[in-house]
């Protein structure tokens, strides 16, 4: 009788950490589809997610490389409203060429790329709207 | 007694569970209390040393291919009779990236009748690997009643795949999602490699696969230990040592943001050297990685 209440333990413990996975898969997709609106019908996107989860001031890093002669349009998110993800594009030497936070945690930008560079784009919560949350990145580009 | 016990158990186990989404993202996705603790490194997308990587669209090599004039050549797609060929998981999820590869270059030489042919190759692919939920029925007859606009096409396979990629890490299958990204990659680079031939746009993105190369391998590598990805990883890796010896040299020049328009202008450059003998190291090894790929 005790192995099977061992069992029944593990069983339990797993659907409900099943349960809590799925929970916040789910909270991660709203947040997704309601940032994929900014990238509108004019940007196909890269048939990515870039997705995080995010405490307090924590900074998850994207690396990418942006081809020259494309615009390409960032999309960042994190919870059901703008302006809650600040991010920065730091190109490979670590300048800045671009901080949301200098333009009102604008929640999408567009970027035209006159050369190809690898850039690193950093994400970290707005500390004055959220503590933590699912950080959404999504990338899209026109020709 | 022991229903009991087993009923509060599982109270306390729910309850628990609860407890961590409720210390997660509220129905805003975020949380107001600083002092609680999330799993950070919870491993939602592909990391590769606690950095996201992204792996360019192959369909923005498409793009350039179609752009410098270079006209539609058939022979340089994988037939989408193939895609009966693949019994493994693997070789689906390789495929399932390389036919969308080639739907995005029969889209832009707008090859409409073939690209339908393409799409439901795909779709039967992503029926077989479970994600259908993501290229379902309905897709099939949006892109239908979409052939011919170039732009809705391209627009409707980039939002499937995006899809199968969330798809795929809610249910923790990276390793799927990852090969349908490296299938992609490799057929996209193989298009290039094919069409280069004298045009300077082309041989400078071949070029510029380093990094992304690099970011490629480190994610592939995340799998070294399953046999089927030996000889990818080792191809992989032979491809990225002839990257190497191409030179790079970065420009930095500051940025121009126009505020009104939301638009940032970065004019920093880098300039690549390529030596023809590069070039065909490069081609050849692309030749033989694409024909493991497909079969």
């Amino acid at each position: 009788m005790a192995i099977s209440k061992r069992y029944l333990t593990i069983i339990l413990t797993a659907i409900a950490l099943t349960f809590a996975a799925q929970s916040r898969a789910q909270i991660c997709d709203s947040i997704a589809s309601l940032c994929a609106k900014h990238l509108s019908t004019t940007y196909v996107s890269d048939g990515q997610v870039y997705r995080t989860l995010l405490v307090n001031d924590q900074t998850a890093e994207f690396r990418t490389t942006f081809y020259g002669g494309t615009t390409y349009r960032i999309c960042a998110c994190s919870g059901m409203t703008d302006g809650n993800l600040i991010f920065t594009i730091r190109d490979q030497d670590g300048n800045v060429l671009f901080s949301s936070k200098d333009y009102k945690n604008a929640p999408y930008w567009d970027f035209k790329i006159t050369s190809t560079l690898d850039c690193t784009i950093e994400a970290t919560l707005n500390q004055e709207t959220a503590q933590s949350g699912c950080a959404v990145l999504l990338i899209g580009f026109k020709q | 007694m022991i229903f009991k016990r087993t009923a509060l158990l599982f109270t306390a186990v729910v309850a628990a569970a609860s407890l961590m989404v409720s210390c997660g993202p509220d129905e805003n996705g975020n949380n107001g209390d600083d002092t609680t603790k999330i799993d950070s490194n919870a491993n939602i997308n592909v990391k590769v040393r606690g950095k996201i990587f992204s792996i360019p669209s192959p369909i923005q090599t498409a793009v350039l291919i179609k752009k410098t004039g270079v006209p539609f050549d058939k022979t340089i797609l994988n037939p989408s009779d193939n895609s009966t060929n693949y019994s493994t998981k693997y070789q689906m999820a390789l495929n399932l990236g390389v036919y969308g590869c080639d739907l995005g270059y029969l889209t832009m030489y707008e090859q409409n009748g073939d690209a339908m042919q393409y799409f439901i190759a795909t779709q039967k692919l992503a029926e077989m690997l479970d994600v259908s939920d993501a290229f379902d029925k309905s897709l099939i007859s949006r892109f239908q009643a979409n052939i011919g606009k170039k732009d809705s096409m391209l627009a409707l396979v980039s939002s499937a795949y995006r899809a199968s990629d969330q798809f795929l890490q809610n249910n923790d299958r990276n390793d799927i999602s990852a090969l349908i990204i490296a299938g992609g990659w490799i057929e996209a680079l193989h298009f290039a490699c094919q069409t280069a031939k004298g045009n300077q746009d082309i041989i400078n993105r071949i070029a510029e696969q380093k990094t992304t190369l690099t970011s490629l391998v480190g994610l592939m590598e995340t799998y070294a230990g399953q046999e089927e990805y030996a000889e990818l990883i080792s191809q992989l890796k032979s491809l990225q040592a002839d990257y190497e010896g191409i030179e790079y040299k970065y420009v930095y020049e500051k940025p121009e943001t126009d505020e009104g328009k939301k638009t940032t202008t970065i004019t920093s450059r880098t300039e690549v050297k390529i030596t023809p003998e590069q070039l065909k190291a490069i081609t050849d090894k692309i030749a033989n990685l694409r024909q493991l790929v497909v079969g």
